[in-house]
């Protein structure tokens, strides 16, 4: 919803200067970050895409899944054992974490998109942990409680600045790739689906369809973020499919504010970076972020960004999401 | 495969059940009536479990130690209860479902920190009490009496929350709301204190449920998240806010993972996993939900 003194090029226009801005101290930052605050930074990016990834289904399909971790974790430990058990290219290890990702996506993904609001938490909850189950017991496939360690990326990808490098692109494109669906027909067909489902299928659209595929999406790119930080990390354990893991998108984008395209990448780099200052006094990181979590959804309704938009900004929320305006029009409105 | 092993896994299948029923049933309960899924049920369990272990070393006495300080932890948690009903989820009614998980998985982050930092990570373990330290023999079969005491607590558990529910007026109350918040609040019931009361009773159940509990296992940090696992899939598969569902629930996982455990360990809880997938795909609102408007 644009100001009236707002025209489209002058929108355009900054949007595209914001970008620059951003591309720019994204790509300086190798140089002028210590190497402990750019592997934050790193880890900030593949969290963001992580969180990207899952917003896709929180806040355009509305559905929160908590069992993004999973696939996560499945991209990570696809790449850990090609790398390290099979030798395979980096690469292709890359790709072949990302398919993993999606066609564990497309399984529970089936049984999932049956079901809508807290029951579509759970069952992906169950699927999740059912996940992590097998590869935290099966030890002689996958290492069991132990991991793997010694997943080295090739050659010069070794150095944290130039994987970073990678990292970065990795991120530039998954945003520009979500950016580009949630604007697409089907990214409306979405939005449609969790404001009205029911007109949404009297329109002659297979709802469950439409949600298979942003599951599968969904799940690639959480693969994606999880092979990126495996060979980042140089290891991968259990815990990475476990729920735990699969809270930090979903408080980090409630946080940043599920309402906006850049709300999960907001909210992920204020946890990440929270977590790295608040680690360097105290090991009692969860007991603030707990209570910092509260804070902002006593707060900040619509989150960190939301909130932020609403307040300064003249081209208003990117999408009416989730969220206040949400109550009453969607198909959860008995949760109220 | 002889016939005493089988009643042998079955028997602890109905113990472990009971104990599910404990939790779940607080769990089911919260959400029947506050339609808050709280997540946090398991840290308030865990929460029981080392009030207990502290206040039973305190109080140095041999019959009835462990059950005053049963009694005592559970309390404490109805206290905690309170405040949280007052300070966190009475803010949140009027805002989305997700809010309100998001704010309850806050506070288990802010309860597991607290007992990391009072109790530190050690497996702490209270004995069993009096007079159920020995086993007692079922058709000849030796059997903890520990879990006999546990069973029958699940059972009056499970009788008095049912006269609660269908024989006081409370009960009345309570059924109304769940089924039609606003029909209730318009003749003249006070919702939001019913709110804080169920959620107290919760929170007291929650404790109970971890004191008894300690003497079964071990208590430590973990048995939170492990047991909150299990018992969403109990209500889930007999049906949330349903005691007769939450009672079936509790005895079908306790079985599964007894006979799971018989059959293949380390896959006793994807086997649990399993049946609360193929309930929720065939009947999404559990065996004795309804399903929800």
């Amino acid at each position: 919803m644009g100001n009236a003194s707002d025209t489209k090029e002058e929108k355009v226009l900054r949007r595209a200067l914001i970008l620059i801005i951003a591309v720019g101290i994204g790509l300086v930052m190798p140089h002028v970050l210590s190497p402990f605050y750019l592997m934050i930074l790193s880890e900030a990016l593949i969290m963001s895409i992580f969180a990207l990834s899952f917003n896709l289904l929180f806040g355009y399909m509305g559905q929160l899944s908590f069992g993004q971790a999973a696939f996560y974790g499945l991209g990570g430990y696809a790449v850990a054992m090609l790398i390290t058990k099979a030798h395979f290219n980096f690469w292709l290890s890359l790709l072949a974490g990302v398919l993993v990702a999606a066609i564990a996506g497309l399984i529970v993904g089936y049984f999932c998109v049956r079901l809508r609001g807290i029951y579509f938490a759970i069952l992906t909850l169950a699927f999740g942990q059912l996940l992590f189950v097998i590869v935290y017991k099966w030890h002689d496939f996958t290492g069991g409680d132990d991991g793997i360690q010694g997943v080295f990326p090739p050659g010069i990808l070794t150095s944290p600045k130039v994987y970073y490098y990678l990292i970065f692109l990795a991120f530039l494109g998954t945003t520009y790739l979500l950016w580009r669906i949630v604007n697409s027909p089907f990214g409306y067909v979405l939005k449609a689906m969790r404001d009205n489902p029911e007109r949404t299928e009297f329109l002659g659209i297979n709802i469950s369809r439409y949600q298979l595929f942003a599951f599968v999406i969904s799940a690639a790119l959480s693969g994606l973020a999880g092979a990126l930080w495996a060979p980042f990390y140089r290891s991968v354990a259990p815990f990475y499919l476990m729920w735990v893991k699969s809270g930090e998108p979903v408080m980090a984008t409630i946080l940043g504010g599920a309402n906006t395209f850049l709300g999960p990448v907001v909210g992920t780099f204020v946890m990440t970076f929270v977590h790295a200052y608040v680690l360097g006094f105290t090991y009692f990181w969860p007991v603030i972020m707990g209570c910092f979590i509260l804070l902002v959804i006593f707060f900040l309704p619509g989150g960190i960004l939301g909130f932020a938009l609403e307040k300064f900004s003249t081209s208003g929320r990117e999408n009416s999401g989730y969220g206040r305006g949400r109550q009453g029009s969607s198909g959860d409105k008995k949760s109220d | 495969m002889s016939l005493d092993i089988l009643f042998n896994q079955f028997m602890s299948g109905i113990a472990r059940g009971a104990l599910l029923f404990l939790v779940a049933s607080g769990l089911s309960l919260t959400f029947g009536v506050l339609r808050v899924l709280n997540f946090a049920h398991g840290s308030l369990y865990m929460l029981g479990g080392f009030l207990c272990y502290t206040i039973w070393g305190h109080l140095l006495l041999p019959l009835f130690g462990f059950y005053i300080a049963t009694i005592l932890s559970a309390l404490i948690m109805a206290a905690s209860g309170l405040v949280i009903e007052l300070f966190v989820l009475r803010r949140l009614y009027h805002r989305g479902w997700p809010e309100q998980l998001l704010a309850t998985y806050a506070l288990i982050l802010i309860i597991t920190d607290l007992v990391k930092w009072r109790w530190g990570g050690e497996f702490l373990s209270v004995p069993r009490p009096k007079p159920f330290t020995g086993a007692v023999f079922l058709f000849d079969f030796p059997f903890p009496a520990y879990n006999l005491f546990v069973i029958g607590l699940g059972v009056a558990l499970a009788v008095f929350l049912w006269w609660l529910v269908y024989r006081t007026h409370l009960g009345d109350i309570i059924r109304a709301a769940a089924h039609d918040r606003e029909m209730v609040a318009a003749l003249g019931i006070p919702i939001p204190w019913l709110f804080t009361w169920i959620f107290v009773l919760g929170a007291f159940i929650a404790g109970l449920s971890g004191a008894v509990a300690a003497p079964f296992g071990a208590v430590a940090l973990g048995m939170d998240i492990e047991i909150i696992v299990e018992c969403f899939a109990v209500v889930v598969i007999g049906g949330m806010g349903s005691l007769p569902g939450t009672l079936l629930g509790s005895f079908i996982v306790g079985q599964v993972y007894s006979f799971g455990i018989m059959y293949k360990p380390e896959l006793a809880l994807a086997f649990i996993f399993m049946v609360m997938a193929v309930v929720l795909i065939i009947r999404p609102w559990g065996i004795f939900g309804r399903p929800e408007r």
